[in-house]
């Protein structure tokens, strides 16, 4: 029997349905501590005062962990691709966001891990905090970032994510239409069932096991002992099996603050967020700003692309700088334009950090583009079917950096969604294909657009 | 005050692996003395069903059943690594890493049984869970009884290793974003159209119906890509219509801190899905395949916003698209795009050239 191709059941399919599936929270091991954190309540503010001793004195506390224990406090996730980092694992002398942790109490249970958290003693400087990163450049803006109000660390430390094409005046020029329009989605929640969650146990041999519920093992292995200065011979990842994460299990949440606590209290941690951290502490999918000026002729070619792209990334860089990268390669989606001008920038804000979602990057940029891509055929009176079709990636036409597609699927795909609802194309519409353009397909905006393929 | 029905249609790409590359997996293989077969990832399956998909091209490579497969993701100390499951890479990236742990234990097999039979290992094939003499099955002997000898006889262990790295696509002129290599491992496309139907007295956007058309070059397992897609197709309709972490964003005030106060699409917002499966193979992808599980909740937005236009006639272009912003768009109906010259202008009222400083470096050049 050919396995490729075969509708198998699911590897782990009867043992989710029916319950047995063991995720973290399902671990218990004997001598386990319970862990509560301390967040911030406010949503930008200098931390004057930070004392830990009554709360410590509570029987049943093992370990309160806090920035002076952590061995390297700041370590980016993302420092390999050249992201420095800028997020303390504890705050230390400031809090930029609502819900920032600044403790982690490991108690004998719960219960007393929250009241020792109540006990802690906290003064805060309260600060202005900035929230609509369409404000962050005005000249009274608060500054939300060390950094400034958005990220300066780009290739050559441009503050842009810049991608030019072409000749976009000239292209302005020729249009016979420019059409333009502003696209803002909304920050959403991840949502998985299982909330962030880890246990780590110190073994005789000195090791930690840390059971976690990342998408990423060896990446959150990697965060794990980067912060604690360690070598990955002295870490055991235990995961693989992940209640959901959409995104926001890239992030690694939980583990190293309570490998720092069960360290700390030479006992196994375990540190679950309840749903209400789930949703208002942990990322959540970016809001975007994007606006577009798109240079049209009046029979249908988009000759070029104006964007500006500003990212809500919220307090800290996390994974946006990426995601940012990634949403200008992807600004002329399915379609090929020839003249482009794109600037895109990661802005800081004193809300939660944004991080990775479905579709990082890529579904503001799909839904702005192609509601404007709409939006346009509207304008002109065109089918937006046959001018989806006109303007399609086709083998061989560049994209937005460059590199020649080897097999899009623009002009298929769209074929088979006017088929499934009976939607009729001209003639010659219909005969379309996905291969290099030729004939009138090819007019002269894009004849130096088409490259050679390159696997 | 009526329901109006409407159309609209949207067609996206999305990019395999990590954006620019540089995002290796690693996998390895051994073959127990009665032939099943143990194999070694450290990808995370996250509900995406890469256990699957991963034991079902181990089981094609080495032609033995899907059954024979142990599939042990669960620690570092004994898989290698994984960069993650993320940038839809699990099936493209990792696939290809056990693809090639899968075909480097299927030569040291080849070559046990070569021995057993006494023909040459390039003369031989596996099929379910056999090894055959290319041309004469009738010289044959079953992957349980080489892996018997292996282990018995030969005194070998019979193991693969295999680890994909697509290089990383640097940006060498970071002025036009160009790069020096494809930033992809490869580039799936969909298409969909959404119908819906809009109240104009309560605003309320209802989808009814979705057909969605996928290029997931290669389908590995049919379910879980229909899987991937229809779940995809929800996620897409939270965003369109409901969810948002911030409901007087860019205010935090009035966050939904649980499932009561914060709105995902449940059984009754499931609309009628028609999933078209379009297979246009991969030339680098295992058995042709490509990711799509990202770009699953990426086409409906903007098909549902269309469809929404194409309803009751006016543009909703912040998200969700609650009744909220369908009433206010009504009642602003007249306005339609400002034109200047060649110039048709929509949205002003949100660009940063209203909002914004004038002094500030957020600016958009818009107009004649």
């Amino acid at each position: 029997m050919k396995a490729v191709g075969a509708r198998l059941p699911r590897y782990d399919g009867v043992a989710h349905v029916t319950g047995r599936t063991q995720f973290v929270d399902d671990f218990r091991v004997p001598n386990m501590l319970w862990a509560k954190a301390l967040r911030s309540p406010v949503d930008h503010a200098a931390i004057k005062k930070l004392d830990v001793k009554k709360a410590a004195a509570i029987k049943g506390v093992h370990a309160i962990v806090t920035w002076e224990d952590v061995p390297r406090l700041v370590y980016g996730h993302l420092e390999a691709l050249g992201i420095p980092g800028d997020e303390p694992l504890l705050a230390k002398d400031e809090v930029r966001y609502k819900g920032q942790p600044i403790a982690l109490v490991a108690a004998e249970d719960e219960d007393t891990a929250q009241l020792a958290v109540a006990e802690i003693q906290i003064d805060f400087d309260e600060r202005p905090a900035l929230f609509d990163i369409r404000k962050a450049a005005d000249p009274d803006a608060p500054q939300a970032h060390h950094w400034g109000n958005w990220y300066p660390h780009f290739e050559a430390e441009m503050d842009v994510r810049q991608i030019r094409k072409g000749d976009i005046d000239r292209a302005f020029d020729q249009a016979d239409t420019i059409v333009t329009g502003v696209y803002r989605p909304a920050a959403i929640e991840q949502l998985p069932l299982e909330t962030q969650t880890a246990l780590v146990v110190p073994e005789p041999s000195g090791r930690l096991t840390i059971y976690s519920c990342t998408q990423a093992l060896y990446f959150s292995m990697g965060v794990v002992a980067a912060h604690l200065e360690w070598p990955l011979n002295k870490l055991k990842f235990v995961g693989g099996t992940v209640g959901g994460g959409f995104g926001g299990k890239v992030d690694t949440a939980a583990e190293t603050v309570s490998a720092l606590a069960a360290l700390k209290s030479g006992l196994p941690v375990k540190w679950r967020w309840t749903r209400e951290e789930e949703f208002l502490c942990s990322s959540t999918r970016a809001p975007w700003h994007m606006e577009i000026a798109d240079a049209v002729t009046k029979d249908g070619w988009i000759l070029g692309r104006r964007m500006l792209t500003l990212h809500d990334s919220g307090a800290f860089a996390r994974f946006s700088p990426y995601g940012v990268t990634k949403h200008s390669f992807h600004h002329t989606g399915a379609y090929t334009i020839p003249n482009l001008h794109f600037d895109g920038y990661c802005v800081f804000t004193n809300r939660v950090p944004t991080t990775a979602m479905r579709g990082f990057g890529v579904t503001s940029v799909s839904f702005a583009t192609e509601l404007h891509v709409s939006r346009v055929a509207e304008v002109l009176g065109i089918d937006p079917f046959e001018l989806r079709l006109k303007n399609a990636n086709r083998i061989g036409d560049t994209s937005p950096n460059g590199i020649a597609y080897a097999d899009p699927s623009t002009v298929p795909t769209i074929h088979a969604i006017a088929d499934a609802i009976g939607h009729e194309l001209p003639a010659d519409y219909r005969t379309m294909n996905r291969e290099a353009r030729g004939g009138d397909l090819l007019p002269e905006h894009l004849v130096a657009q088409v490259g050679k393929v390159d696997h | 005050m009526a329901k109006h029905t409407g159309r609209g249609l949207a067609a996206i790409e999305y990019p395999t692996g990590m954006n620019q590359n540089g995002d290796p997996s690693q996998a390895w293989i051994k073959i127990k003395p009665d032939g099943r077969v143990d194999v070694f990832s450290g990808t995370s399956d996250i509900g995406n069903g890469s256990k699957t998909i991963q034991s079902q091209i181990v089981a094609e490579t080495l032609g033995v059943p899907y059954e024979w497969i142990t599939y042990d993701n669960s620690n570092t100390d004994s898989s290698p690594l994984c960069t993650g499951t993320f940038a839809s890479r699990a099936t493209f990236v990792a696939g290809n890493a056990v693809l090639k742990a899968a075909a480097d234990a299927k030569q040291k097999l080849l070559e046990i049984a070569g021995k057993e039979l006494e023909i040459a290992p390039e003369d031989l094939e596996i099929v379910d869970g056999e090894v055959l003499a290319k041309g004469s099955p009738q010289k044959k002997i079953g992957v349980p009884d080489v892996a018997a000898a292996a282990t018995w006889v030969h005194g070998e262990l019979i193991t693969g290793t295999g680890a994909q790295l697509n290089p990383y696509a640097a940006i060498v002129d970071p002025e036009t974003g160009r790069v020096d290599s494809p930033p992809h491992a490869a580039i799936s496309y969909a298409a969909c159209a959404a119908e819906v139907e809009v109240d104009d007295e309560t605003g309320e956007v209802r989808v009814e119906h979705l057909w969605q058309c996928f290029d997931v070059g290669r389908a590995i397992n049919p379910t879980l890509v229909e899987g991937q897609i229809q779940g995809g197709a929800l996620m897409g309709l939270g965003l369109a219509v409901l969810e948002e972490c911030y409901p007087y964003y860019p205010s935090v005030e009035h966050r939904g801190s649980e499932f009561g106060s914060y709105f995902v699409p449940g059984i009754n917002e499931l609309p009628k899905i028609d999933t078209i499966i379009l297979e246009n193979p991969s030339a680098d992808g295992p058995y042709g395949a490509k990711g799509i599980s990202e770009m699953a909740n990426n086409p409906q937005p903007p098909a549902i916003a269309s469809a929404v236009f194409d309803a009751i006639g006016v543009w909703v272009t912040e998200l969700p698209i609650t009744p909220e912003r369908v009433l206010r768009a009504l009642e602003q109906k007249a306005r339609g795009p400002r034109r200047d010259g060649k110039w048709a202008i929509f949205d002003e009222d949100l660009s940063v050239n209203t909002v914004a400083s004038k002094d500030s470096r957020f600016r958009f050049p818009v107009g004649a």
